[in-house]
């Protein structure tokens, strides 16, 4: 039976933060108004002195676990590979990179780091030994379009078994599991003024794996208009869902699986709307996993859209509640 | 325009910080504030059009600073600065030589800012460091302070 903890990323107060109505103190304490004791950052968005630690950050952090009771679990780095204005960063450049997101995650006491697909399975391996050194497990993120069974993750797969560290691994993002088109998508492209019958036909092209260009082409041919074209790319890219939930794939990596992202987009009847979070949280309550779920709100902009009526506090709040009540159920059926 | 990303949560051209600005008491031009359209915060190199401007008329390239974490770069050096990095919750300032400045009243300002996603290659593309656009674009009638 896994040992689960539940946290918050500071990710799901974006609105809040960028809008300047939320201080990260803000941010914190809200994150322990929610119960949990544990939050994520994301170094990029919530570091004043990134991409470094100061020592007055450092003091922040720690005064704020001494009046919430709060501190930070991840690290959520990104890997910019692209951050020089004439190449790509090579493959030492993007190891030191991250040789510095593990120290950064060190400092403030995170046992993990988010890593992304663009530091290479073999960069993965090279950096082992500096998460090993200071005990910070180093996760690749599984976000979509990619699943556990994906080929791009089944080669991280290979190289970390083949390396034999227990620090490197991934970090899945629960929304890799969704079923159904999001909210913001579905219901995003019917409000800018979609067609409803070209928006469904859409749905049914991903429903039956028709590759992208020819779904395309397909959706073209009937004049399909840009709300539906938009709707659809997405729908084949970072807000893809899939006929089953690759719980086989998770199965088969939870080894190495540190962290998971508890990704979703709206709450309704105390549901996520796209994402089977009971099918998902009973395959990781049958597993080893000792760690966090961090609930990640990404409805930045449903509210203001007019999607929905509640905050990004109600929004995590009803989330945490619903992992709570099917953990508990799981624990009531183990026993 | 092919894909771009626009997180726009918030006003990019901040109000109220159209002003004049002096240097050894005369006025040298003026300045704005800008934040960025992002969820978070990007290095400087990673800027790849700064454009701006004012009541229709095109800046020169020559006349615009960039103004950041107490430093002041020409247009042109923004690239080269990737460990120069604009947190998402920090103003930069827009500085443009003009001396005598702006006349009281309202001014039509537009900003053209692009910028390199560097973790997002675009979906599809084989091509070594070819990144979604951000575009943190703005076009405001602003109040002289």
């Amino acid at each position: 039976m896994a040992d689960i903890k539940l946290g918050v990323t500071l990710y799901s107060f974006t609105y809040e933060y960028v809008t300047g109505k939320y201080s990260l103190e803000d941010c914190v304490r809200k994150a322990a108004e929610l119960g949990v004791d544990g939050y994520e950052i994301v170094a990029t968005q919530m570091i004043p002195s990134y991409p470094y630690i100061s020592d007055e950050f450092l003091a922040k952090v720690s005064e704020f676990e001494y009046k919430y009771g709060i501190r930070p679990v991840a690290y959520g780095a990104n890997t910019d590979r692209g951050k020089l204005h004439d190449r790509d960063l090579n493959d030492e450049e993007l190891v030191n990179d991250t040789i510095r997101d593990i120290q950064n995650a060190h400092k403030l006491g995170c046992k993990v780091v988010r890593a992304q697909y663009l530091l290479s399975p073999e960069n993965l391996v090279r950096i082992a030994p500096y998460a090993e050194e200071y005990d910070v497990k180093v996760g690749i993120e599984i976000h979509n379009p990619e699943t556990p069974s994906t080929p791009a993750m089944q080669r991280y797969l290979e190289a970390i078994e083949k390396s034999g560290s227990t620090h490197i691994g991934f970090v899945p993002d629960l929304g890799c599991f969704a079923t159904k088109p999001n909210i913001k998508n579905y219901d995003g492209a019917l409000k800018k003024g979609a067609n409803k019958e070209m928006l469904d036909y859409a749905v049914e092209l991903k429903r039956a794996d028709v590759p992208l260009r020819e779904a395309e082409q397909r959706l073209k041919d009937k004049g399909a208009d840009p709300h539906v074209m938009s709707a659809f790319y997405d729908m084949y890219g970072y807000l893809t869902f899939y006929n089953e939930p690759d719980l086989d794939g998770l199965r088969r990596i939870m080894p190495y699986v540190f962290h998971f992202h508890g990704k979703f987009h709206a709450m309704r009847n105390g549901e996520e709307t796209s994402i089977p979070y009971p099918e998902v949280l009973e395959a990781i309550f049958n597993t080893d996993f000792s760690g966090y779920i961090v609930s990640e709100y990404e409805g930045h902009s449903l509210r203001a859209d007019g999607l929905v009526d509640y905050d990004a506090f109600e929004a995590v709040r009803q989330h945490l509640e619903m992992e709570r009540r099917i953990l508990a159920e799981l624990g009531q059926k183990q026993k | 325009m092919g894909l771009q990303m626009r997180i726009h949560l918030r006003d990019i051209l901040q109000k109220n910080s159209l002003r004049n600005y002096y240097l050894r008491g005369r006025v040298e031009g003026f300045q704005f504030d800008v934040l960025l359209a992002n969820y978070r915060g990007h290095f400087l190199s990673t800027i790849e059009q700064l454009e701006v401007s004012i009541n229709d008329q095109p800046v020169p390239k020559k006349d615009i600073l960039f103004c950041l974490n107490g430093k002041e770069f020409i247009v042109d050096d923004l690239k080269n600065q990737s460990n120069e990095f604009w947190t998402i919750a920090t103003p930069a300032t827009i500085k443009v030589r003009k001396p005598g400045g702006l006349e009281k009243g309202s001014h039509k300002v537009t900003l053209t800012l692009i910028l390199r996603n560097p973790y997002l290659p675009k979906p599809g593309s084989t091509q070594p460091h070819d990144y979604i656009p951000i575009n943190s674009s703005d076009e405001q009638h602003m109040e002289l302070c």
